[in-house]
């Protein structure tokens, strides 16, 4: 297994000269978004995503267990996220999980769990005894860039396109019906939360690009991300590590956030009604 | 005794495939039979880590992960039957020192996993331009509680099945030896010789559309 050969440095130099003239390597203006094409189905749950070549696939599934005991009202969200070796040559090299898998995961896993995008309470069907347990799985398929937000997408809008089997309960007994018998029914989802990723690139962090490319995220020196939602509410911010950036641009990229994420969640709504 | 999506006894489910869509690897393939998707990226030839490298052959990895959940011995077994199909027939010889990894992810799993992970590797294959001594497909068949044959059995098929059979064939000759057999449950070998047959008439179908589906790439 090769280790990832990083880019070599006339393609770095490249990248931030074009960037100093307010070009992209790719010819998209600085705040653009790749092309997005969102695939739900055929199974329940399960949605592509591919932002430029960059591919995400979630599939969720859901089954009926014990609540944890400090909870008995409320379901368990679940998260399975493995960055492998399919997704770019040189990851998966051990037994323990490398830092930027666990970023990614981590990511996604706040903006779904402690955003409380889905309505844990609604997931109990027997307050103690049994409650719905919802496995989201991330797989990356091909890493072309910004796996974080391709993987914010996919995740919500599998769990908007997730169905559930329907649930009666009967005094003390709860009824589990086969999704043949009567449709499954949806997951209770507050709201859409969206990542939107900035890279900066340059000595001080001074030139900023959205949506970077696998060349731009490889020869960035800041990362931010927000997390919102279609009510204009910010979710998460995340910056970790990097060059110290100044908060007036931070507050700019939060405002080009706000549009953005508006584009992510109606491009979602739209895939989830075909 | 009809089947749940009413095909014939014969008749395997849709069959689908997409070329190179991977832009990291060096040659990827989605397959699918119906319902049963599986994508396929190659690495190879590249550095092989120290302990596994082999002065005379090219080592051959393969990793294969679940659409749902944590890995289970269900996917080493699917893993161990590819790994097993194509050591022999890749041309390691050529490229010593060296590892080809095959990296598989069921996207959707709907029984025939085994038999569609073969499949898509040996498209994935082609696409990475890794030697081959041949093509090769394979098929799965089950054998029903009432005693009928089914080609291409859907999970819940396969759950209520007697047995099930997984023949991987070469595109060299029909009448040659499978590469890959793999039969699990009760079964008479008049049973098994059916569903060799069986098998192989479907595999030769396979191996044409893969042919369709390399040429027109």
């Amino acid at each position: 297994m090769v280790a990832e050969i990083p880019p070599s440095s006339i393609e770095a130099a490249f990248v931030l000269e074009a960037l100093q003239k307010g070009v992209r390597v790719d010819g998209r203006g600085l705040y653009d978004y790749r092309a997005l094409r969102i695939s739900c189905g055929p199974a329940l749950g399960m949605v592509e995503v591919q932002l430029g070549q960059t591919r995400v696939l979630a599939r969720v599934s859901c089954e009926v267990t014990r609540p944890a005991p400090e909870r008995p009202t409320e379901g368990i969200v679940q998260f399975g996220c493995e960055l492998g070796s399919l997704a770019a040559p040189g990851l998966d090299s051990g037994p323990r999980a490398s830092a930027q898998e666990v970023s990614v995961s981590r990511m996604v896993e706040r903006i779904i769990r402690q955003s409380r995008a889905i309505d844990t309470e609604a997931l109990c069907i027997m307050a103690g005894e049994q409650v719905w347990t919802v496995r989201i799985d991330l797989h990356f398929l091909d890493h072309a860039g910004n796996l974080v937000d391709a993987a914010a997408v996919a995740a919500i809008a599998a769990l908007r396109h997730f169905r559930r089997p329907d649930v009666t309960v009967d005094g003390e007994t709860a009824i589990i019906h086969d999704p043949r018998d009567r449709n499954p029914v949806p997951l209770s989802i507050h709201h859409t939360p969206v990542c939107v990723s900035f890279a900066f690139l340059g000595a001080n962090g001074q030139l900023v690009v959205l949506d970077p490319a696998l060349l731009e995220e490889q020869t960035q020196t800041a990362a931010f991300t927000v997390t919102l939602n279609a009510h204009r509410e910010i979710c998460a911010l995340n910056k970790a590590g990097g060059v110290s950036l100044d908060a007036e641009q931070i507050s700019r990229c939060t405002q080009v956030a706000v549009t953005k994420a508006e584009e992510l969640i109606n491009a979602i709504n739209k895939a989830l009604v075909q | 005794m009809s089947r749940p999506d009413r095909r014939e006894h014969g008749q395997i489910r849709a069959l689908n495939c997409v070329l190179g869509q991977l832009s990291r690897t060096d040659g990827s393939a989605q397959f699918s039979s119906g319902s049963t998707s599986l994508l396929c990226g190659v690495y190879g030839p590249i550095e092989a880590r120290l302990f596994e490298e082999k002065i005379d052959r090219a080592h051959v990895d393969v990793r294969l992960r679940p659409d749902i959940g944590l890995p289970t011995t269900k996917d080493k077994w699917a893993e161990s039957a590819v790994r097993k199909t194509f050591e022999r027939n890749i041309l390691s010889h050529l490229h010593p020192r060296t590892l080809i990894q095959i990296n598989l992810q069921v996207k959707e799993g709907d029984g025939g996993v085994d038999a569609a992970a073969i499949n898509a590797t040996s498209l994935a294959l082609v696409d990475a331009g890794i030697p081959l001594k041949t093509m090769v497909a394979a098929a799965c068949c089950a054998v029903r509680a009432d005693g009928e044959i089914v080609a291409d059995p859907t999970e819940e098929e396969a759950r209520d099945a007697l047995s099930i059979h997984t023949f991987a064939f070469s595109s060299t000759s029909p009448d040659d030896n499978p590469v890959y057999v793999d039969s699990r449950g009760s079964f008479t070998m008049e049973q098994y010789d059916k569903c060799y047959d069986l098998c192989a008439m479907t595999v030769q179908r396979i191996l044409a559309f893969m042919r369709t589906a390399i040429e027109g790439k």
